[in-house]
């Protein structure tokens, strides 16, 4: 009895306590780059000024001043919607064949798609700067957005397969006597039905696009370089910037933090291949 | 057209696609693992592009596991890897025993922990260096600044004075320098990737046999024993999963180490990579097949066990 006693003490103000301490520890980080944002390059790095300051909002008014800030949001945004298009459009059929009309060599089909995701990036830097150097696509929206496609496209097209089978056969197949061809059943049956799916995977996909940063970084240099490509070059700023770097980081990780929490369910089916229930 | 065939048809693209997408690049690093391909040479200027006449056989190989660098970077990136593997499970698991019970303000909880794995790897990177761990200008420096100036002033109070001059000045720890700024790395990631940790392990409580643990506290099991002896055993494929997935992942951690550590030899794998690929490319490529190499040993672990969640 003593135990209960404790351990419900425990879970009434311990667990609570302890719980918070632990998420607001671990949000700390963001926090303090939004607070940052909010003062001069100046104040920043002075202690006086550490919590007590004149908040100031030139920091984002200066952005495009300061970084071109939009320019690389722009291409963040291009790139990152147009690649989470282009990989629906070829994951879905893609999912909906092997769901639906499954054939003994699905399983492996699935898994090999698998193992291409977890090939390093770093073993094929060169010979990929070298084929879209000579195809005069380097730095080029179009590559970046095919590129981001196919590292995402393993994972849709997953998530995508996973959400499809439990969509009951019957339904497709009633859909098949009413003399409805491949594509309705596609466009009026299935993406209705699964629709929460797909949105929920087209967002943890344009999550993932937004956050790469190997080959944004190595295959663009001004044209169709992104938010990561930005930061990343803005590495050392030695104290002098503090602030308006923490503006223009705030800016770039802000939205895709709050998509996240929407997505939080999701994020463990897509990123265990629904190994984790 | 048949009935089956048309929908079978409708993942040609995607195979296809992947299929150029993994093969193509990859063969071409094997083919540049094997001649002489080096970008800037003005004496043999015929190893300046690719061609079978260059042939090298295992020499890139033998060169690249001759040299100090590639040593250094497999053990950095083993060491870095290990290290996170180790802190994000320990910590996962006890902050998803700690927030899977209801409390006030859990879903603002899950909320604020989960936020660190949205944030971009470059933008992680830039924080902690700078504004973090930064020894003079960052909250490190200054909370360090700040307990000495502490000191200082209690050295000069009376009664106490003669015990505080004994304690020597605080001094801040720089980041950038080789070893330390694998630490800042493990600091990063490990902050970055425990929400990920967190996340699975609580979605696999959520699914532990309630009964069972019912049965236990009826008969006396303490916390302790019901943590060892049926929490941690149902967690055991999740960790398994999670150990497997953040291996691949971080073996091949980009952002973070050429931000961190540009220039002052902290190097892991993939960095080794991008530096040999500024100019000799055959060693490059060979480094590159000994990534695959690495990443496909725990990838074949990883791939067996959700093959057999697929059967389920």
């Amino acid at each position: 009895m003593a135990i209960v006693a404790k351990s419900s003490r425990f879970s009434k103000f311990g667990r609570p306590v302890l719980a918070w301490g632990v998420g607001l520890m671990f949000f700390f980080p963001i926090f303090w780059m939004m607070l940052t944002s909010f003062k001069t390059d100046a104040d920043a790095v002075k202690p006086e000024h550490l919590i007590w300051f004149t908040p100031t909002f030139e920091n984002y008014l200066n952005m495009t001043e300061n970084y071109d800030y939009w320019r690389f949001a722009r291409n963040s945004v291009i790139t990152a919607v147009l690649a989470t298009a282009f990989t629906l459009c070829v994951g879905i059929p893609c999912a909906y064949a092997m769901a639906f009309n499954p054939s003994r060599s699905t399983k492996d089909v699935l898994m090999w798609m698998l193992s291409t995701k977890m090939l390093p990036a770093a073993a094929v830097l060169y010979p990929m700067t070298f084929i879209t150097k000579s195809a005069g696509l380097f730095d080029t929206h179009f590559l970046i957005i095919l590129v981001l496609s196919l590292i995402n496209l393993p994972i849709v097209v997953w998530m995508l397969f996973t959400y499809f089978k439990e969509i009951p056969k019957d339904i497709i197949e009633a859909g098949q006597m009413d003399g409805v061809n491949t594509w309705g059943e596609i466009k009026e049956i299935l993406i209705p039905l699964a629709w929460g799916g797909i949105a929920s995977t087209a967002l943890l996909c344009f999550i993932f696009c937004w956050n790469e940063a190997y080959w944004t970084v190595r295959l663009t240099t001004t044209d169709a370089a992104t938010l990561s490509k930005l930061i990343e070059g803005n590495r050392a700023p030695e104290g002098l910037f503090f602030g308006r770097l923490s503006a223009v980081s705030a800016a770039a990780v802000g939205p895709i933090v709050i998509l996240g929490w929407f997505c939080q369910k999701q994020l463990v089916q897509g990123l265990t291949f629904g190994a984790v229930k | 057209m048949s009935d089956r065939k048309l929908p079978r048809l409708l993942q040609t693209p995607a195979v296809l696609l992947l299929l150029v997408w993994m093969l193509i690049p990859l063969a071409m690093t094997l083919y540049f693992s094997f001649i002489r391909y080096v970008l800037n040479n003005l004496r043999r200027p015929e190893w300046t592009s690719p061609s079978p006449s260059n042939w090298r056989g295992f020499g890139n190989y033998e060169f690249v596991l001759n040299s100090k660098d590639f040593l250094f970077a497999i053990q950095n990136s083993l060491f870095i890897v290990c290290s996170i593997l180790f802190l994000t499970v320990i910590l996962g698991i006890l902050i998803a025993v700690l927030i899977n019970k209801t409390f006030p303000g859990q879903g603002i909880v899950r909320v604020l922990l989960i936020s660190p794995f949205f944030v971009m790897p470059a933008v992680n990177a830039v924080l902690w260096i700078n504004m973090i761990l930064d020894p003079v200008l960052g909250l490190q420096g200054i909370a360090v600044g700040s307990i000495n100036e502490l000191l200082d002033s209690l050295r000069n109070a009376p009664l106490v004075g003669g015990f505080f001059s004994l304690w020597p000045d605080l001094a801040p720890i720089s980041f950038r320098a080789t070893q330390t700024s694998a630490y800042a790395v493990i600091i990063m990631v490990t902050w970055q990737w425990t929400p990920f940790a967190v996340l699975i392990f609580m979605t696999s409580l959520q699914s532990e046999d309630q009964q069972q643990k019912e049965a236990a506290i009826l008969d006396g099991a303490s916390t302790w024993s019901q943590f060892r002896f049926l929490t941690l055993p149902h967690l055991a494929r999740p960790i398994a999963i999670v150990v497997m997935i953040q291996a691949i992942f971080h073996l091949s951690l980009y952002a973070e180490i050429e931000i961190v550590s540009r220039g002052n030899g902290n190097k892991n794998l993939p960095y080794l990579i991008g530096e040999f690929a500024n100019n000799n490319i055959g060693a490059a490529s060979a480094t590159g097949i000994f990534a695959v190499i690495l990443a496909n040993i725990v990838a074949i672990f990883l791939l067996r066990m959700i093959g057999k969640t697929l059967m389920e």
